[in-house]
């Protein structure tokens, strides 16, 4: 009996050993980073809701390689690659996350569920109080969404693609799942796995942005409110309902995700506390759990290893830090524009990344101000960020598909 | 190049413009809501 056929029993690490070198350090390396993740979800550096099971996910699937009947290698986990009708019916019975995967995560499902749980968690009384000071933030971080589209095709990309990296700069975890499960089906797998690790980042790597780009004396200025729009859960309804039905007339392919966005704000607004619990509990915290989970099994290397991931490393970080450039350059706008009275570390809070981007904002301004807020206002941005992120959403899907011929 | 740089702008450019129409009509769903709170209210 050789060491071979000893190992055979353990067949994880029998793959693991027949692997080729590059796909046996990919292995190890998503493993230690699996665990890395979730070290750092405890420690609360990166968010631990999401972080956690998908950084268990990514062990577990890099571990649990087995042989399968048809002599190839696989897992247990999921196939995101079955094209096969038959062949998914009957893996939808083998693998026990497929079901979560093809009737949940690649139709967008539970991206829409994760949106109508922020929209629960959402006043949009921010944003009513001022609009066009948020909308004008929101846009302007949202440069790196744009501008990383014309460096991904000029390195290769096609539009398709570089339209679904570029998205990773609004930093919206939902939407870039969106516009690249619609866009870009073959990337749809890293470019959603580089967005949310990326988002796990922006908590730990914006704060140094704004230190950088902002000095001391600015990042303490005190906000000076002239009077404080009070907003009635009416109005905020009203906007729920006509912002949902101009967005969903304007851009139909992103209709769903608009539709479940203000769905949770007008469940929230019309005071429906049976569905908020639902939404913004069991319905908002299960889709993380199952998001979260599914991004780390679907980190399996022998499916994630491809040449353009080390691009798409590179294209999403490139794409969030121009975001949050934007964001404080519209802050220093606003700021010149107010005569000197506004504070630009607000701008980075235009970064979608609801309520993260705001929070890094709040406690930078808190680490040399500690009297000074600008959550409220930061808030409003940060929220205006969503509706941005929709809107490129919508016009990537909408338009990018017309002009493959012309690009090319 | 040119034509991509183009469409780029183009693309900001109108992300930018619905921004704003999107701004606006939150104003005019506000004051709409205003408007007939404040007639409702009068006739009270």
């Amino acid at each position: 009996m050789s060491w071979h056929d000893v190992l055979s029993l353990f067949q994880g690490l029998q793959t693991l050993v027949d692997a080729s070198p590059v796909l046996m350090a990919a292995r190890i390396g998503f493993i230690i980073l699996g665990m890395l993740l979730v070290y750092l979800g405890k420690k609360g550096v990166l968010e631990p809701l999401l972080m956690v099971p998908m950084g268990l996910g990514m062990s577990a699937v890099n571990a649990g390689v087995l042989v399968l009947d048809t002599g190839k290698t696989g897992t247990l986990f999921l196939d995101p690659l079955v094209t096969n009708q038959e062949q998914l019916f009957s893996l939808l019975q083998i693998d026990f996350l497929q079901p979560i995967y093809t009737l949940m995560f690649s139709n967008g499902l539970i991206a829409c569920f994760v949106f109508m749980g922020i929209g629960v968690l959402l006043d949009v009384g921010y944003v009513l109080a001022r609009p066009f000071l948020s909308m004008f933030l929101a846009i302007c971080a949202e440069l790196g969404t744009v501008a990383v589209f014309p460096i991904a095709m000029a390195l290769g990309f096609n539009a398709n693609d570089a339209a679904s990296v570029a998205m990773i700069g609004c930093a919206d975890g939902p939407m870039v799942l969106y516009t690249s499960l619609m866009l870009s089906r073959d990337l749809f797998v890293p470019i959603g796995v580089v967005a949310y690790l990326y988002l796990g980042l922006t908590y730990g790597g914006y704060p140094y942005l704004i230190k950088f780009l902002v000095p001391a004396k600015l990042r303490a200025l005190p906000m000076v409110e002239k009077k404080v729009l009070v907003v009635t859960s009416a109005e905020k309804l009203a906007f729920a309902v006509v912002g949902c039905t101009v967005l969903c007339l304007l851009f139909p392919v992103a209709a769903p995700l608009f539709f479940s966005l203000f769905l949770g704000v007008a469940v929230r607004e019309a005071g429906l506390h049976y569905f908020v619990d639902f939404i913004g509990g069991p319905l908002l915290y299960g889709a993380t759990l199952f998001l979260g989970l599914t991004l780390g099994v679907l980190c399996e290397a022998a499916t994630i290893l491809s040449p353009k991931v080390l691009l798409l490393l590179i294209l999403g970080m490139v794409a969030l830090l121009l975001s949050g450039i934007g964001g404080i350059v519209g802050g220093y706008i606003v700021y010149l524009l107010s005569g000197r009275k506004f504070n630009p570390v607000i701008g980075i809070a235009g970064v979608s990344c609801v309520p993260t981007t705001a929070k890094v904002a709040q406690k930078s301004v808190s680490e040399v101000a500690p009297n000074v807020v600008i959550l409220p206002v930061a808030l409003g941005a940060n929220i205006s960020g969503v509706i941005t992120s929709a809107i490129l959403t919508g016009i990537y899907v909408t338009i990018i598909p017309h002009l493959n011929n012309l690009l090319k | 190049m040119n034509s991509l740089l183009t469409i780029t702008l183009v693309i900001y450019g109108l992300a930018f413009v619905l921004s704003m129409l999107v701004a606006g009509m939150i104003k005019l769903v506000y004051y709409t809501v205003r408007f007939f709170t404040a007639i409702q209210e009068a006739k009270k």
